[in-house]
């Protein structure tokens, strides 16, 4: 069994790091490459970048970041937002970025999916999708941050996802985005035992317990962390050590 | 509901409406700029502009970051409810709520970090919605006495109707119950200090006297919340004393007697709608909307009532201002987006038809779709508006 990662998710407006509850109030953090770099030096296994008003724009404004973040952090970095073709895929990967999460062009036009992981595998395609709750075990995707809906069902989108070519999922909750009060379990595993893909479990985590559940329930392959980095209510290692007392088999780091 | 026609007698004058006259109306300057700071234009009823080109609300947000003395502020809010501790388990302090994260904030911080009693306030919502009623319930449960008003639905339907036909506005029965039951409610309880969240003048640009003190005088209430149209007004238009009894003004002899005294939080504490959102998220178990409200990009704000997306939308036809801008403005001035990203979310989001509730709205109200259009028609006012093949378009925007 493939080591679960533990990932650190940045959300990024313009120049700042930013945080919200469910995608939404969002406060500024600060300075995103100083977390990251934070967050590499802390033994982070993957992290995320999310340009979180990219589609209001019409484009992605990360370049820079990733250029400036990739010089010195050396695990691999996904990067999403406003991702509309091929070409902005490209330029981002030039830029430094390992893999790239596609949400709102690929519920308008799923064959980008599969143009993407043709173009450059299926490793580097990240089907993002924003679920949110509409009955019992129901979700639908929602894009633009969790602002519109798209009315796909969140379990066929994932499947359909997966045929177009995705390498990996990146599923975030818009319900427990930001709460710290658990993710939606259900979610995840409901998705997870769907694709044959990696699952990233993002939007929920307060503390280890709900970390244990949504690998033990929810069958998750990796778990982003945002809000609890970034408020420094933990750091890496203690999420790492702790996870490894309970027998869960992360990335042993030796010093 | 019922679809057949309850709400007789039609007024006379419903037939063919005439064109206000809007800039004399609301006192509006014909030119119209826009703040060089946030996306706010100088059509916003009683807001004024500097010689830069910035308005008075982003200058009185600048006041209040930089030149605000918060910790004194605190001090007089102690000392303020120090003077009106009971002790005694009776009510000290009356706060206007809706469930929402304003009134949440005001009701939990007096209770929680200042030690009073209050009682929590609600005037219900028109069309309540689903989102608005949980968290209502859930502000409740997490430790509040509450009284809801809930007006004769029959008059408050006709008022609505009125109001729309009449002053452009279908939120005004809401307003008036908004602004008067809570002040009712302070009467009968013996309770002098009313809280209410912040001075929406003074934060959001408008008439700025009270900008600077942490009181507000008692006949503000007609000019900036009754457009000058006090609720005896709609006697004449087939409602009863009656049926306006909930609405009104309690007697002026019966609010000095009670010693009333009317504070803005935001007076106090810093004021800061997103911070407040986190607040309740966390102490009063608040929970933004599903889906963002038509008109703009928000999920966390004014979200109890499912047709006050039409008081936003005639504010649009009236003074070119939508929801979307106004959101916008504020949130430029408390340093959450850029006015980069705001012009680009009032492009986006402004304007944007209330098509959700739309029906629901025709039908509460009791109009036509045609007389709904007459009646949207005859606000535009031609400095602000223009038909370009065949659709209404704005002269300005700042996009």
């Amino acid at each position: 069994m493939a080591n679960i990662r533990i990932i650190s998710r940045l959300d990024i407006k313009g120049p700042n790091l930013i945080k919200g509850i469910q995608l939404e109030g969002l406060r500024v953090i600060g300075d995103p490459n100083e977390y990251a770099h934070k967050y590499y030096q802390a033994g982070i296994d993957e992290i995320i970048y999310m340009d979180v008003v990219a589609s209001l724009y019409g484009r992605n404004s990360l370049e820079k970041v990733v250029q400036h973040t990739a010089q010195d952090i050396f695990v691999p970095i996904t990067v999403g937002g406003g991702i509309r073709s091929v070409d902005d895929v490209r330029r981002l990967l030039r830029a430094g970025a390992d893999k790239i999460a596609i949400n709102t062009e690929a519920t308008k036009r799923p064959e980008l999916i599969t143009e993407v992981s043709n173009t450059f595998g299926s490793q580097c395609m990240v089907l993002s999708i924003e679920a949110k709750r509409v009955e019992d075990g129901q979700w639908h995707a929602f894009t633009d941050n969790g602002r519109e809906k798209t009315g796909l069902d969140v379990v066929e989108w994932a499947l359909r996802g997966e045929e177009l070519g995705a390498g990996e999922i990146l599923l975030t909750s818009v319900d427990k985005e930001g709460m710290r009060r658990g993710f939606d379990c259900d979610l995840v595993h409901a998705v997870s035992s769907a694709v044959s893909i990696p699952v990233i479990a993002s939007g929920g985590f307060g503390k280890m317990e709900h970390f244990y559940d949504v690998i033990d329930k929810g069958l998750a392959d990796a778990v982003a962390i945002a809000d609890a980095l970034h408020y420094s209510k933990m750091e890496v290692s203690d999420i790492r050590s702790a996870a490894l007392e309970q027998k869960i088999n992360v990335r042993c780091l030796t010093k | 509901m019922k679809t057949e026609n309850i709400l007789t007698p039609q007024s006379e004058d419903s037939q063919a409406i005439a064109k206000h006259d809007v800039l004399n109306k609301y006192k509006l300057p014909e030119q119209v700029l826009f703040c060089k700071k946030c996306t706010m234009s100088n059509q916003r009823p009683r807001i004024s502009f500097d010689e830069h080109g910035v308005c008075s609300a982003c200058k009185f947000a600048e006041h209040k970051q930089k030149h605000t003395d918060w910790e004194e502020r605190e001090k007089e809010l102690i000392e303020l409810c120090d003077r009106h501790r009971k002790g005694n388990g009776q009510y000290d302090v009356l706060v206007p709520v809706s469930g929402g994260k304003d009134g949440g904030l005001v009701a939990h911080m007096l209770k929680y970090k200042y030690g009073m009693n209050p009682l929590t306030v609600t005037w219900s919502p028109l069309v309540p919605s689903e989102i608005g009623r949980k968290n209502l319930d859930a502000f409740v449960m997490s430790g509040f006495d509450n009284i809801l008003g809930r007006p004769n639905g029959r008059a408050t339907r006709l008022m609505t109707k009125l109001a729309f036909q009449h002053m452009g506005d279908p939120f005004q029965p809401f307003i008036y119950g908004q602004q008067n039951f809570p002040l009712k409610m302070a009467i009968e309880n013996n309770i002098s200090l009313m809280m209410y969240g912040e001075n929406g003048e003074a934060e959001y640009g408008g008439d700025m006297k009270n900008a600077y003190r942490p009181t507000r005088e008692l006949s503000d209430h007609d000019g900036h919340f009754f457009s000058g149209l006090p609720p005896e007004f709609w006697l004449d238009h087939g409602l009863s004393e009656v049926d306006l009894h909930p609405f009104k003004v309690p007697r002026f002899e019966d609010i000095m007697a009670n010693n009333t005294e009317i504070h803005y939080f935001s007076y106090y504490h810093f004021w800061d709608p997103q911070e407040n959102f986190y607040y309740c998220t966390e102490n009063t178990g608040f929970t933004p909307n599903p889906e963002r409200s038509e008109g703009t990009y928000s999920k966390y704000a004014s979200l109890d009532d499912k047709i006050d997306g039409f008081h936003y939308y005639l504010a649009y036809i009236k003074f070119g201002i939508g929801r979307a801008t106004s959101d916008t403005a504020h949130e430029i001035r408390d340093g959450k987006i850029t006015r980069e990203e705001g012009v680009a979310l009032v492009e986006k989001y402004d304007g944007e038809f209330p098509s959700k509730y739309y029906e629901l709205f025709l039908e509460y109200a009791d109009i036509t779709e045609q007389e709904f259009h007459d009646v949207i028609d005859s606000w535009r006012s031609d400095h602000l508006w223009a038909k370009e093949n065949g659709k209404w378009k704005l002269k300005h925007s700042v996009y």
